[in-house]
């Protein structure tokens, strides 16, 4: 079997033994958290607090940083050049050449840069440590319909051959005198016959895939048998009740704080 | 609900890998082409022609959720809603006909796009801070410095692709649809809208 698309890095360790429920528990933490969480500072401190000693705990710091500084970098330099300089009506406190930086817009580049790093960092750690047909077990169990958990499983398997099958078209193509270099048009001119091909190919592979589960009784009603056991120990379900419960705080101090002043007034 | 059960048999089941594996493909075929459109969501357009809204929409929300899990991009899965109604309108714009014309299919990217780029900005303003990362921030900054909003700057900055983008979308679809033996078509739950 070819190595399936995904972020997973396969380690020992305590973290990617966790019963995926738990960890996707905790996602679902970090992001009502990274959306709700007031103020600036609380979505950084969760980070270094929660976040990063998980991922040591998952020996994955290293690619993990890095994974997360790669996407959330962009979005960082975005948010403090657009809203930082060109918040409206601001209160300029640093000069840069003609156009100044505003108080208003540096704290809300903050506050977002910390949503955004929340939100990131927690989806990228679920990914780095929890195997894709672990996870689709445990979506499966919890009620999601087999065939989204095939879906998103097989996805992730052929997507590798799609990606090869899109670069031997492109030597291809460009081995027949294809220009893909250049001005615009030139670069639009090559787009037609370079994704035909993909897509002919493809419309092919979808009969063949189709006949495939029909022979194989995809379709029959009734519960399936699966390979794969999930190990889940009492902690962990007693973690999980936690952070629900630390959810739904986050959510409850959100809406009493939206609250407060239309009581008063 | 006859139509909806037919709608997600096995050959609609086998389409949907696929479908997102070529959202994925076309979308690094044009990155690498350095052309400034996404393209990435021909797969769920395709799905939602042949194959009615449901199943496109269906398409769009796992084809993003696909592209987090995989660490192509995560920070795209917040946008899974949007990509459900390209396929859904691309579903519903099927079913009225308009991808039996090259003019009304190229139309109908138009107004998906437009839709995208309306459910997009407040997503992008909430999660994101206004902001996309890309190039076209570059729009959104403008549009700030003349005091517009976070979340109109943002649909100003989606306004500024979307639109385009779906429609060559839209009309890819259409050629390959014109492309497709009619055997080949006839599996499909929504053939008849199609051809």
């Amino acid at each position: 079997m070819s190595t399936p698309f995904s972020l997973f890095i396969p380690r020992d360790s305590g973290m990617h033994r966790l019963h995926p429920l738990t960890k996707l528990t905790l996602v679902g933490f970090c992001l009502v958290g990274g959306l709700f969480f007031p103020g600036i500072w609380l979505t950084y401190i969760a980070f270094l607090v929660i976040i990063l000693p998980l991922a040591a705990w998952g020996r994955i710091l290293r690619p993990f940083l890095s994974a997360v500084i790669k996407t959330t970098l962009p979005f960082a330099v975005s948010l403090v050049l657009v809203q930082g300089l060109f918040w409206p009506g601001g209160t300029p406190v640093l000069e840069l050449g003609p156009l100044s930086f505003k108080e208003e817009g540096l704290i809300f580049a903050a506050r977002g840069t910390g949503r955004i790093l929340m939100i990131v960092s927690s989806f990228l750690l679920l990914t780095f440590t929890t195997r894709a047909d672990e996870l689709m077990l445990t979506l499966s169990q919890k009620g999601v319909p087999d065939n989204i958990a095939y879906i998103m499983l097989t996805t992730l398997q052929i997507v590798p051959r799609f990606q090869s099958k899109a670069n031997t078209i492109l030597d291809a193509q460009r081995s027949r005198g294809l220009e893909t270099e250049g001005n615009l048009l030139t670069r639009a001119r090559a787009l037609l016959p370079l994704i035909q091909p993909l897509l002919l190919g493809s419309i092919v592979d979808i009969e063949e895939r189709a006949i495939a589960l029909e022979v194989r009784a995809f379709g029959r009603r009734g519960s399936k048998t699966t390979l794969l056991v999930l190990h889940d120990t009492t902690w962990q379900r007693v973690m999980r009740w936690l952070l629900v419960l630390a959810t739904l705080a986050v959510l409850a101090w959100r809406i009493y704080l939206w609250l407060e002043p239309r009581i008063q007034g | 609900m006859e139509r909806l059960k037919r709608d997600f048999n096995t050959i609609s089941l086998a389409m949907i890998p696929v479908a997102i594996a070529i959202n994925i493909a076309i979308g690094q075929i044009v990155y690498a082409l350095k052309i400034p459109l996404y393209l990435d969501s021909v797969g769920t357009v395709f799905v939602g022609a042949v194959a009615g809204p449901w199943v496109g929409a269906l398409t769009g929300l796992l084809s993003n959720l696909v592209w987090g899990l995989s660490g192509l991009n995560p920070a795209y899965t917040p946008y899974a809603p949007v990509a459900a109604i390209i396929g859904l309108l691309a579903g519903f714009f099927s079913q009225w006909g308009w991808f039996k014309v090259w003019w009304k299919a190229i139309l109908a990217g138009v107004i998906t796009g437009l839709a995208a780029a309306l459910l997009s900005a407040p997503i992008t303003a909430y999660v994101y801070g206004g902001i996309t990362g890309a190039g076209t921030d570059l729009i959104t900054a403008v549009f700030r410095n003349f005091g517009l909003g976070i979340v109109p700057s943002a649909f100003a900055q989606g306004v500024s692709s979307d639109p385009l983008d779906k429609a060559i979308s839209f009309f890819i679809v259409w050629l390959i649809i014109q492309g497709l033996p009619a055997r080949f078509l006839d599996r499909f739950s929504r053939a008849e809208d199609v051809r």
